[in-house]
């Protein structure tokens, strides 16, 4: 099963299930929560599901196209059914026997797993999915997203596309996947690849402070506009640019330009962000700025809240 | 007529880790709910658990519950009887709400008085009628280490019924008939979807494998019997202990087949065969491999990766050399066992090849320059970065060796090794390999040409991690390393306890997330055991230390009472766990934790375990504790006898004896205990028994002479004194001997 055949059975599978096919955000995001389509329809009460592919991008993880495994940016298949049905894993099992996994002749595990993303406020309680031995899958009921408890609780499941289509293709190196039509995966995405990996570690024509300052710059005035943003009440260009700030803080962690203690900073003030923009998204005031989302752990970044950065 | 009570709780996969604390709640909650509804079970509570369920059963319990009588008190006697004996309103009026005449109240006395009281008889409900509520509790009682919330709710007006993970089916019946309960859906979940869980005579079995029929269907139960039988059929095994022993057969036969055994590793370094049985419901092993040439990785990072990442079994020849095959334990049994085989192969080689090229990546730049990049890995926001760390260990380690230790020769060495040790938090492998810390620094260090004395200080600078004798590393383990080792080890752990004490992190209670208690015993394992490790009869104590790495920090004055009293406890923990009296422990700990040399108090413990049966020493022991009641705040000048003034008052016969006594043994007993020969310290104590009880027993201490007096207690002083220098051993006096009543008073 080519990738793309796996997204179109994926995609079949969950509409069939009654969800909304949607489009990936068009915007630099590590995870497919980051997309409206999920930080924004899990809160407040109204019933959603929905389905897309997302993009991925997590700096730290790319290998310039030389590690079989791990790329800057991998594809996800992000489902959300909200609320969370009582059948949810065996929906989740049967989407796996549609895509030809016959889950009589593997080993297929639901290993604890809890997600957090200190950046958005959020968590939640969960596994990974393991078919022999491979993760796959990340399954999450959120519990809470920008510093807001969730009521009713969503459910999200995360395929890892390129994973999946891997072991379903039985190839070892992602590179040698095929995408589609006899495509392999390295012509559509090999130059990017390393491109993306040159740029995350900052080996461009400028040095590294020159690096370092222009993206702590655009960092601060997309952060700032956010805000301005969000007194105008806009909340769905208000997300995105906290997204394009969410990034940056990835940039500036994966090119080494940031020292640990600003690290913190970083994702503090990203997160107190987030949580204005749920508040604002659900109706309430944006609350004054502060850690309403808890006790942050050390060393807890975007770029590592989801462990499924690699293929 | 008993009957059986059967309880199953279905749920989607319970995280393993807390499958063993879950089955002893099911079983204990269950059973004090049932206590406190009354209702007797012939024996207590069976628990049992796979991951995704929790099952409970009573062989008998009662068909009703208990009768029991309550005692309704009215108003007191004296308000409830007018002076000619009739009875006023006020008792009226409590009779007539029960419907009986005054006459036949009961009184009782109570704290206030005396008072009315009413008997009211319950009669015991039945059964049925009373488990919806001690199911309801115990659904309730179950403590989670994280719990969820999954839009339910129970109707005992408590709220949301937070769950490990949510609650999928519900089994409950008793004498084989469903007994009706509902779990609620909240109304902003409630749908098609999402329904009310109600109790029903059906379970679940395997996933995927049944016998007959389709996998994963209903299956009506009646008994506990026929419960554990069907579940059998459909792939699931209930208990535990079977699942384990089959796990561990099946590991043994692929292990054989493949010419070896499994690694000893996996028991020693690892929770994975305790955890194994916890992840699945119906285990079976398959055998995989992986190329030779992997071997050339070091053991370390293979067995890492198969152990922690994989949750595999590496297989070892009789050697112990590591064979390029490995065991898993799958959840399933598979038509085709290879299929699986090959694709956990495939994921098993995908991260030896990560771990290969991180392996050949890393040794291009040398562990020194790596101290550098340490700057970026925040060690504590108050206590700046690893960078900032690596130098405080090096400089501690430095004056341990050098100092603490006069090593002067191991001194460079330990300070080499105290500023890498934490090098290789920058190297590729351990940000992958995070359990590798420490193991890796000293293998790339071992790789670069450093000498034993640093490579192996570094390689086993986290350990001891438990606080047994025996626990590792060994002074053979250690090589040339151990001076060094013990230098870095005690180095970085006391850095790091004290330096979190100064930024105001404590471990309370049950939350420790730092592991400082496991640092802190590390220090006082690595004191105690210093001979047994490195060679050195040192006697280092705990305060110098501390107050050493303190100096970083600005000094232990703002932190130093909780940090003291954290040490010793972390001391006595230690001492208890190798089985020592806790009355010894106090009597050597007596002195406080600063003062102490841990090695000493487990030398003079041994010496007391050696003496137990002496009686003697424990009359000794006895009259120590009368000596210090009577001597609270007397201190005799320069410790001996000799010199006193007051020694020439004494006369009588038996105080004379104990003088000489005491004279005669005071500075053979000092010096054993100098040498470290703690049994013939307290051989000689005990041999003071004689002429001390003597004494107690013909001479008043408390003589109305003024001088008599004085010198009667400087020699009982002089003798307490020669005993608590070394330890307090009234600690261990039997305590029907001598209490602190009169005759103890009585004595003196």
């Amino acid at each position: 099963m080519t990738l793309q055949d796996l997204i179109l059975k994926l995609s079949t599978f969950w509409a069939s299930y009654g969800c909304l096919l949607q489009q990936p955000l068009d915007l630099e995001v590590g995870a497919g929560t980051s997309h409206p389509e999920t930080l924004f329809r899990v809160l407040g009460p109204k019933p959603w599901s929905v389905a897309y592919v997302q993009p991925s991008r997590r700096p730290d993880d790319g290998r310039f196209g030389q590690n079989p495994n791990r790329l800057f940016k991998h594809l996800q298949y992000q489902v959300i059914l909200k609320p969370s049905p009582d059948e949810v894993q065996q929906r989740y099992l049967e989407s796996l026997e549609a895509c030809g996994i016959n889950p009589r002749q593997h080993d297929i595990r639901f290993e604890e797993d809890n997600w957090e993303s200190p950046t958005l406020g959020a968590w939640g309680i969960g596994w990974q999915v393991m078919l022999d031995g491979q993760e796959i899958t990340q399954f999450t009921y959120f519990q809470q997203v920008g510093g807001i408890d969730l009521e009713p609780i969503s459910c999200e499941i995360t395929y890892g596309l390129e994973r999946i289509a891997m072991f379903l293709q039985r190839v070892d190196n992602v590179f040698d996947l095929e995408w589609g039509g006899g495509v392999k995966y390295a012509e559509v995405r090999l130059q990017e690849e390393i491109d993306q990996s040159k740029y995350a570690f900052g080996q461009v024509d400028l040095s590294g402070e020159e690096f370092a300052a222009l993206h702590r710059d655009l960092f601060d005035k997309y952060y700032g506009f956010t805000e301005v943003l969000l007194r105008s009440g806009l909340v769905w260009p208000a997300l995105e640019h906290c997204l394009k700030c969410s990034h940056l803080f990835n940039i500036l962690d994966s090119s080494g330009s940031i020292g640990v203690t600003e690290r913190t900073t970083y994702i503090l003030r990203v997160r107190q962000l987030a949580v204005k923009i749920a508040k604002a998204y659900v109706g309430e005031t944006p609350a004054p700025a502060g850690g309403e989302a808890g006790p942050m752990p050390p060393g807890f970044g975007e770029a590592r809240a989801k462990p499924a950065g690699s293929v | 007529m008993d009957r059986e009570l059967l309880i199953e709780i279905g749920c989607e996969e319970i995280p393993a880790g807390w499958l063993p604390d879950l089955t002893l709640q099911m079983a204990q909650r269950l059973d004090a709910r049932l206590k406190d509804a009354r209702v007797d079970a012939d024996r207590p509570v069976e628990s049992y658990s796979t991951p995704r369920r929790l099952t409970a059963r009573v062989v008998r319990l009662a068909e009703r519950q208990s009768d029991f009588d309550e005692l309704v008190n009215g108003p007191p006697v004296s308000a409830a009887f007018r002076p000619d004996g009739e009875p006023t309103p006020a008792a009226i009026g409590f009779g007539k709400k029960y419907g009986v005449e005054v006459s036949s109240l009961e009184r009782v006395q109570t704290p206030k008085g005396l008072y009315l009281a009413h008997r009211v008889h319950h009669r015991g409900k039945a059964t049925v009628d009373v488990l919806p509520d001690v199911f309801g509790g115990l659904l309730r009682d179950l403590r989670f280490p994280k719990q969820m919330r999954w839009d339910a709710f129970l109707e005992d007006g408590k709220g949301p019924l937070v769950f490990a993970r949510p609650i999928r089916w519900l089994m409950l019946l008793y004498g084989g008939r469903v007994v009706p309960f509902v779990i609620r859906r909240t109304e902003l979940a409630q749908g098609p979807l999402v329904q009310d869980i109600r109790t029903g005579a059906n379970t679940y079995g395997h996933r995927f494998l049944t016998t007959s029929g389709r996998a994963g269907r209903a299956i009506k139960v009646k008994t506990f019997d026929d419960y554990q039988s069907r579940l059998l059929e459909n792939f699931v095994i209930l208990d535990r202990a079977e699942r384990e022993s089959r796990i561990r057969r099946e590991l043994e036969t692929h292990a054989r087949k493949l010419g070896g055994r499994v690694s000893g590793l996996v028991a020693a370094q690892s929770s994975l065969l305790r955890e194994v049985p916890d992840l699945v419901e119906y285990p079976s092993v398959v055998a995989g491999h992986y190329p030779v040439e992997f071997l050339s990785l070091p053991e370390e990072v293979l067995t890492t990766t198969m152990i922690h990442h994989q949750h595999y079994f590496p297989v070892v020849d009789a050697e112990g050399r590591l064979k390029p095959a490995f065991l898993a334990v799958t959840n399933t049994q598979a038509e085709k066992p290879e299929i699986i085989a090959r694709n956990s192969e495939r994921v098993l080689i995908a991260r030896l090849r990560d771990a290969r090229f991180f392996w050949d990546a890393d040794r291009k730049a040398s562990l020194a320059s790596r101290v550098g990049r340490l700057s970026t890995i925040l060690f504590h926001k108050r206590l700046g970065s690893y960078r900032e760390k690596a130098d405080r260990v090096a400089a501690l380690a430095r004056w341990v060796a050098a100092e603490a230790l006069r090593q002067s020769e191991a001194a460079v060495h330990a300070e080499t090794a105290g500023r890498l040790c934490k090098a290789d938090q920058a190297t590729d492998m351990v940000r992958e390999l995070t359990e590798l810390q420490g193991t890796m620094g000293g293998i790339y260090a071992r790789e670069e040409g450093q000498p034993e004395e640093v490579w192996k200080a570094i390689y086993f600078h986290y350990m001891p991690i438990g606080v047994e004798p025996d626990a590792p590393p060994s002074r053979q383990q250690l090589g040339a390393a151990a001076v060094t080792w013990a230098a870095v080890s005690l180095a970085d752990k006391l850095d790091s306890v004290v330096g979190m004490f100064s930024a105001g992190e404590r471990p309370t209670g049950s939350r420790d997330p730092l592991g400082l208690r496991r640092q802190a015993q590390g220090v006082v394992k690595i004191l105690a055991d210093l001979p047994a490790l490195t060679g050195l009869d040192v006697r280092l104590r705990v305060g110098p230390l501390l107050a050493r790495a303190a100096e970083p920090f600005g000094g232990l004055a703002p932190f130093r009472e909780p940090l003291l009293a954290f040490m010793a406890d972390r001391l006595t923990y230690l001492l208890e766990q190798r089985t020592f009296d806790v009355r010894s422990v106090r009597a050597v700990m007596h002195a406080g934790i600063e003062q102490l040399s841990p090695l000493e108090a487990r030398q003079k413990l041994e010496a007391l375990a050696q003496m137990s049966g002496s009686q003697a020493l424990l009359g000794v022991a006895g009259l120590l504790k009368r000596v210090k009641n009577i001597t609270k705040g007397i201190s005799v000048e320069g410790g001996t006898l000799e010199g006193q003034p007051h020694r020439s008052r004494l006369h009588e016969p038996a105080e004379l004896a104990l003088a000489v006594a005491l004279d005669a043994r005071s500075q053979t007993i000092r010096d054993a205990a100098a040498r470290g020969d703690y049994r013939e310290a307290f051989a000689g104590i005990a041999a003071l028994q004689p002429p001390a009880a003597k004494f107690f027993d013909d001479v008043l201490v408390m003589a109305d002479d003024d001088g008599l007096r004085t010198a009667r207690l400087a020699l009982v002083a002089t003798l307490r004194d020669l005993i608590m220098d070394i330890a307090d051993i009234s600690e261990i006096a039997a305590d029907d001997r001598v209490g602190e009543g009169p005759r103890a008073a009585g004595g003196v």
